[in-house]
C-alpha cells in the first residue's frame, strides 16, 4: 500500500517529498524532527493505532496543523466518526483508486493550505 | 509503458502468492491451536489483514473475482475478531477452502483462462452463511478506565479489550519513556517479557514528558497475573504499573514502581485491589477464547510440527523474493565462466610446459587458482539461493490431507519433520503434484475406516508420517501410512489378468518385484479400485515425474502394518559433475553420480547369457550396453577405404570380436574391412539404485562442471536424454540419463530372456 | 518507370496502376526449400541465423535435425524439408535457421536453404489452398500467393522462380 500511495503522491501535479513511516512508531520519530504538510496514516496497526496518532499529531504545537488523512476500511463506521472527531480532514475508504486519492489529498489542501513534505504510514 | 504493467503484474503475481501461501500457514496453527483449546486472536488478525491486503491488491489490478472473494471473506474474518461470529469447525472449513480457491483464481489470472466463477459464488455463499449469527457484545465499563484513552481505541482493540474482560482479567497500565531511537528494540524487549503475562491491548502516547528523542508511552494490558507479578517481571525497565481499577473497589489504585524509574515517589510495591471475581455477566459474547472443536466424529486433523520448524517458517526473516528466470541467467552466466575457467587452466598449462618467463607463470597459475576458487564459491552460491525449504509443498500437503481426510470421513494424524531441509525451487514446484497423489493414495486406500481399526486394535486415528531429509548429494522424502499396507495377492492377480506377468512367473516374484507392480501404468483403473486395495491410481504418473526430477521411488509394505514410499532426489538439477565420454565422434556427458569406474573393454571376457552382454566385474556380472548400437550412431571414421593408414590420427574403431557367436559380432558396430586394427573401448560402470550397467564408449575425455538444461518440450519423447550441456564454442554434449537406460537395457533383454525361457526352454 | 522499392529489405508486391487499397496486408517472409519457394508470417519469425553447430540427437523425431545453442539456451531445430517430405539436399552457403515460436511454448529453428524476400500481401492476392489445389490439402498450408512482378531488389540475386509462393501455416506446421 505504501509504495502505491507514493508513486501516486509522486507521479501528482506537483512537486513533492514524501517521507515514508514503516510503523506507528517510525512515525512518532519523524514527526518531531520536521514539518508536514499533510499525514497519511492507516487506522489499524500494531502496536499505536491511527488514532492514537491521529491524537499525538494534533496535540503538539508543532503540527496543529499539519492536514490529516486517513485511510481505513469503511467497515467501521464508528472508527470513521472517531477519526473525525479526533481532528481527521479526510477519511479515505480502502479500496480507492489513484483519483480518489489525489482527489483526497487535494481537499486536505484546501483545507489547511498548502503544505511540503508528507510522511506516510501504513 | 506495457512493460512496466507487466512488471507490475509480475510483482502482483508474486506478492499475491506469498501472502496466500502466509494465509495458509497462519491457518493451519489456527486450526491447531483452536483444538488444543488456546485462543490466538493475533492469528485472526493476522489473517484479518493478509485479507485485507489481497483484497487492495486485487482492487488495484482489475482481479475481480479475487476482489469479492477477498471482500466476502474480510467481513467474516472482522467478525471473527470482534467477536461477533465463533471460530467453529465450519467457519475453518471455510477458510480453508477460501485459500484453495485463491491459488486457482490466481492461476487463471496468471493464464487467462475462465475463473472457477461457481465456486467462487458458491464460496461466498458459504461465508455468508458462515457469518450469519452471533451474540451480542457483553458492555463494559465498569473499570476506571480514562475516557480519552477509550476515545482512541479501534474497533478492534475495543472488542480485545471486551472480550478480556469478559473472562475477568485484570487491567494493567504501564507507562515507560522510551528513546525515540531505540524504541523498536526497547519495544521488542518488553513485548517479549510482557507477552507471557497477557495480552497487551494498546499503545498510547502520552504526549507528555517528551521532548524531541524520547516518547512516554502508556501500555494497556489484561493480564490474569497479579500487579506484583508484572512489577516483577518488568523490573529494571524503567516501567510504571499500575492496576486500572473495578469499580466497587473502595482503594485508590497506588502505582507500583519498579526500580531505577524516571523520579517519582517512591512508594512500596503493594497488592493493589481485592481480589477480582470473574465477571458475572450472565450473556458471555462468544469468544474465540473459548471455541471449542466440535467432537470428533467430524475428522480432526492434526499438523504437529517441530516447534523450531514452525517457528522458523513463520518467521519471515529477511527474504528477498527472486524471480526464477533471473537465477537462469545467473546460471548460464556462471557456467560461461566455468568454460573460460577450463581454457584458461589449460592456457596456464601450455604456458608452464614451455619454459617460459617463469615468474610470470607462477603468477599467472596462482591467480588463475584464486580465480577458481572464487568461481566455485559463487556457483556454490547460486545454487544456494535456488533453494528452498520442502516446507512450502508440505504446507500445501497438510491442507490437502486435512480436506481429503474430511471427505472420506477418517481420522488421519499428519506428522511432519523435516519441513525445513532444502531442495532447488524448481524441484518444489514438480513435486507437489506426485506427493498429493501419493497422499490421497495413503488416505484413500491405506488408512482403514474407523471400524475397521478399531476391530484390529489400532488406534482410530491413523497416522501419516511426511519425513525430509538430506542425504549426501541427495534428499529424501518418506510418506509412512500405519494403514492396512498393499495387498500384494490382489495386486498380483489384476497383473496377471493384465497380463504383465504370466501365472507361472506369478509366485516366482520376489516382494519387491511385486509392489514395484504397483508403479506399472493402466494396473488400476477407477472400476477396479475396489478389487485393488492396494494403491495404483496414476502411481505410474508418478513415478514418472519423480524421474523426470531425477530421482527414483521406492515401496515397502507389511500387511495390517502399513505402507512406506520412499522419494529420493538430487538436491540440485543445475550443476553436476559429469565424465565426458566419445562416441562416433559425438561427446556425451555421463553425470558423475552414477558412475562407479571405468575399465577398458577386453573384448574377450564378454559372454552373452540370456539375450544379454555381459561381463564378470570383481566377482558380479555386469551388463552391457553399447552407446553406438544403443543411439543408432554412424560410425566414426571414414567408411571402407584402407583405416589402416588413416588411423593414426583417429582413435574411435570399435572392437570387433565377442565370445560366442556371429550374430553377437555385429553387434558391436561396423567391423573394419581391413581387420586393421581395433582400438581400445571403455566400458563406463554406471549404477542405479542397486542396479548396475556397463555402458560401452569409445574414449574417456575427462572429468567436469557441467550446467545441464532440459530440452525443449519438443524432444519430451526421447527417453535416454537427461538434458544437454554447452562446453564452449556452442557445441552441445547430451547428458545421458542413466536410469532410463537401466531400464531399457535391462527391461528389453529381460522380455528377450522371457521370450527364450518360454520358446526353446 | 514508378519506383517501387521501398527502404531496406522491405519489397512491395506490386501491381500495375495506382497501388490502390487492397485491404489489410500482411508480410510474410519467402525462403527457398530444395526447389519451391515457401513463406512464413513475418510477425512469427524471431530471428535469422547462420546455422550455428548442430548437435544431432538420438532418437529424436524424423524431422528434428537436433539441438543448437543460441545465447546459451538450447533450440530444437527442424528440417523443414523433411517436414515437408521433400527430396532432401546437402547443406549450402546460403542455408539459415529461423527462430520461431508459434505457440508462445518453446522456441524452435527452421531450417532453410536459403532466405529470399519479405512479401506485403492483401488478403485478396492470397488463394486459399484448398480452391487452388483442389480437395485434401495439408492444414499447415494456409494458402497459395502467385506475385506477378518479382521485385527490382530482392535479397537473393534472383535466380529463383518466385512465381508461385506457398505459405505455411506454422503453428499446425510444428503442433506435432
Amino acid at each position: 500500500m505504501r509504495t502505491f500511495v507514493r508513486t501516486v503522491l509522486e507521479q501528482g501535479p506537483e512537486e513533492v517529498e514524501v517521507q515514508e513511516a514503516a510503523s506507528g512508531f517510525d512515525a512518532l520519530r519523524l514527526l518531531p524532527r520536521a514539518s508536514y504538510g499533510l499525514v497519511i496514516t492507516d487506522i489499524n496497526m500494531p502496536d499505536i493505532n491511527g488514532l492514537e496518532l491521529l491524537r499525538f499529531v494534533r496535540q503538539g504545537p508543532q503540527h496543529r496543523d499539519t492536514a490529516v488523512l486517513v485511510i481505513s476500511t469503511m467497515s467501521s463506521e464508528r472508527d470513521r466518526e472517531r477519526a473525525l472527531a479526533l481532528g481527521a480532514d479526510v477519511f479515505l475508504p480502502k479500496p480507492f483508486s489513484p483519483e480518489a486519492l489525489r482527489d483526497a489529498v487535494a481537499k486536505c489542501r484546501e483545507i489547511r493550505g498548502a503544505g511540503g513534505a508528507r510522511p506516510e504510514v501504513t | 509503458m506495457a512493460e512496466a504493467g507487466d512488471r507490475a503484474r509480475e510483482e502482483f503475481f508474486s506478492e499475491t502468492q506469498e501472502i496466500v501461501e502466509g494465509f495458509g500457514r497462519d491457518l493451519l496453527a489456527l486450526d491447531e491451536a483452536q483444538r488444543a483449546g488456546r485462543a490466538e486472536p493475533e492469528l485472526v488478525n493476522d489473517i484479518f489483514r493478509a485479507v485485507h491486503t489481497l483484497k487492495g491488491l486485487a482492487g488495484l489490478f482489475g482481479a475481480a473475482r479475487i476482489s469479492t472473494l477477498s471482500h466476502e471473506l474480510e467481513e467474516l474474518l472482522d467478525d471473527l475478531r470482534l467477536g461477533k461470529v465463533e471460530l467453529s469447525a465450519e467457519v475453518l472449513d471455510v477458510l480453508f477452502k477460501s485459500v484453495e480457491l485463491y491459488s486457482k483464481l490466481l492461476q487463471s489470472e496468471k493464464e487467462g483462462t475462465e475463473a472457477p466463477g461457481g465456486e467462487v459464488d458458491e464460496l461466498v455463499r458459504s461465508v455468508r452463511r458462515a457469518t450469519g449469527g452471533g451474540g451480542a457484545p457483553s458492555p463494559f465499563g465498569q473499570y476506571d478506565l480514562d475516557p480519552g484513552l477509550l476515545a482512541v481505541l479501534t474497533e478492534y482493540e475495543e472488542h480485545r479489550l471486551r472480550s478480556n474482560i469478559a473472562q475477568g482479567l485484570s487491567l494493567f497500565r504501564l507507562r515507560v519513556v522510551f528513546a525515540l531511537a531505540t524504541i523498536d528494540q526497547a519495544l521488542d524487549d518488553l513485548k517479549s517479557l510482557a507477552k507471557p503475562l497477557g495480552e497487551i491491548i494498546t499503545y498510547l502516547p502520552t504526549g507528555s514528558g517528551a521532548d524531541a528523542d524520547s516518547i512516554e508511552l502508556d501500555i494497556l494490558i489484561a493480564s490474569r497475573a497479579g500487579a506484583e507479578d508484572l512489577v516483577r517481571a518488568l523490573a529494571g525497565k524503567g516501567v510504571s504499573v499500575e492496576e486500572i481499577p473495578r469499580h466497587g473497589a473502595r482503594s485508590t489504585p497506588k502505582p507500583s514502581v519498579a526500580p531505577q524509574s524516571k523520579p517519582r515517589p517512591q512508594l512500596p510495591p503493594s497488592i493493589l485491589a481485592p481480589p477480582m471475581e470473574p465477571a458475572p455477566d450472565s450473556e458471555s459474547a462468544p469468544d474465540i477464547d473459548i471455541a471449542r472443536a466440535p467432537d470428533s466424529d467430524n475428522a480432526a486433523l492434526g499438523g504437529v510440527r517441530n516447534p523450531a520448524a514452525a517457528q522458523s517458517l513463520r518467521s519471515v526473516a529477511q527474504t528477498v523474493r527472486v524471480d526464477i528466470h533471473k537465477l537462469n541467467r545467473l546460471m548460464n552466466i556462471v557456467g560461461e565462466l566455468a568454460i573460460v575457467r577450463t581454457q584458461l587452466a589449460r592456457l596456464v598449462e601450455r604456458l608452464r610446459a614451455s619454459q617460459s618467463d617463469r615468474s610470470v607463470t607462477t603468477d599467472l597459475h596462482r591467480l588463475q587458482r584464486t580465480f577458481d576458487r572464487h568461481l566455485a564459491a559463487m556457483q556454490q552460491g547460486i545454487l544456494e539461493v535456488r533453494m528452498v525449504p520442502l516446507g512450502q509443498v508440505f504446507d500445501k500437503l497438510a491442507r490437502v490431507v486435512r480436506q481429503i481426510s474430511r471427505e472420506a470421513d477418517k481420522s488421519v494424524n499428519l506428522v511432519i519433520t523435516g519441513a525445513e531441509t532444502e531442495v532447488d525451487k524448481l524441484i518444489v514446484e514438480e513435486l507437489s503434484d506426485p506427493l498429493m497423489h501419493m497422499m490421497r493414495n495413503a488416505i484413500d486406500h491405506g488408512i482403514e475406516g474407523k471400524a475397521e481399526r478399531e476391530a484390529v486394535g489400532k488406534p482410530t486415528v491413523g497416522t501419516i508420517a511426511l519425513n525430509a531429509f538430506q542425504k549426501g548429494s541427495h534428499v529424501v522424502i518418506e510418506i509412512e501410512d500405519d494403514g492396512r499396507g498393499v495387498d500384494t495377492d490382489t495386486l498380483l492377480q489384476a497383473a496377471v489378468r493384465r497380463g504383465v506377468v504370466t501365472p507361472e512367473e506369478a509366485p516366482q516374484l520376489s516382494m519387491r518385484e511385486v509392489l514395484n507392480l504397483v508403479f506399472l501404468p493402466g494396473l488400476t483403473t477407477k472400476a477396479n479400485v475396489s478389487e485393488l486395495s492396494g494403491r495404483g491410481v496414476g502411481m505410474d504418473v508418478v513415478k514418472t515425474n519423480i524421474a523426470k526430477l531425477g530421482g527414483v521411488i521406492d515401496l515397502t509394505s507389511e500387511t495390517g502394518i502399513g505402507t512406506k514410499f520412499t522419494v529420493t532426489l538430487p538436491i540440485t538439477l543445475a550443476i553436476i559433475s559429469a565424465l565426458m565420454v566419445r562416441c562416433s565422434d559425438r561427446l556425451f556427458a555421463i553425470p558423475l553420480a552414477n558412475v562407479q569406474e571405468a575399465v577398458v573393454l577386453d573384448s574377450g571376457s564378454v559372454r552373452e547369457i540370456d539375450g544379454r552382454e555381459m561381463i564378470t566385474l570383481r566377482g558380479g556380472t555386469l551388463p552391457l550396453c553399447a552407446l553406438a548400437r544403443l543411439f543408432d550412431l554412424p560410425p566414426p571414421a571414414e567408411e571402407g577405404g584402407d583405416i589402416a593408414a588413416e588411423s593414426s590420427a583417429r582413435a574411435q574403431l570399435p572392437a570387433s570380436s565377442i565370445g560366442s557367436g556371429s550374430s553377437a559380432k555385429s553387434r558391436w558396430g561396423n567391423v573394419a574391412r581391413t581387420g586393421a586394427r581395433t582400438l581400445r573401448q571403455f566400458i563406463v560402470v554406471t549404477s542405479v539404485g542397486s542396479r548396475r550397467l556397463g555402458i560401452v564408449v569409445e574414449s574417456l575425455v575427462g572429468e567436469q562442471d557441467v550446467v545441464i538444461k532440459a530440452l525443449g518440450p519438443s524432444l519430451k519423447g526421447v527417453r535416454g536424454f537427461a538434458g544437454a550441456t554447452e562446453l564452449g564454442d556452442q557445441r552441445i554434449a547430451l547428458v545421458l540419463d542413466v536410469q532410463a537406460l537401466v531400464e531399457e537395457t535391462l527391461a528389453s533383454s529381460e522380455r528377450r530372456g522371457f521370450e527364450l525361457k518360454g520358446g526353446h526352454g | 518507370m514508378a519506383d517501387f522499392v521501398r527502404a531496406r529489405s522491405r519489397v512491395g508486391l506490386t501491381r500495375r496502376g495506382a497501388p490502390t487499397d487492397r485491404g489489410p496486408r500482411t508480410e510474410y517472409l519467402a525462403f527457398r526449400l530444395g526447389e519451391d519457394v515457401y513463406a512464413g508470417p513475418v510477425s512469427l519469425i524471431r530471428e535469422i541465423l547462420k546455422p550455428p553447430p548442430l548437435t544431432p540427437v538420438p532418437r529424436a523425431p524424423f524431422a528434428v535435425m537436433g539441438i543448437v545453442s543460441v545465447r546459451g539456451q538450447l533450440v530444437t531445430v527442424i528440417d523443414l524439408r523433411r517436414r515437408l517430405r521433400l527430396p532432401e539436399a546437402g547443406p549450402t552457403r546460403r542455408a539459415r535457421v529461423l527462430l520461431v515460436n508459434p505457440t508462445g511454448a518453446e522456441t524452435l529453428g527452421l531450417y532453410v536453404d536459403e532466405v529470399l524476400q519479405v512479401y506485403r500481401l492483401a488478403d485478396s492476392e492470397i488463394e486459399h489452398a484448398a480452391a487452388a489445389l483442389g480437395g485434401e490439402v495439408a492444414p499447415y498450408i494456409a494458402g497459395i500467393a502467385r506475385p506477378i512482378i518479382a521485385a527490382a531488389s530482392s535479397q537473393s540475386a534472383g535466380q529463383v522462380d518466385a512465381s508461385l509462393v506457398i505459405l505455411l501455416e506454422l503453428r499446425s506446421l510444428l503442433a506435432s
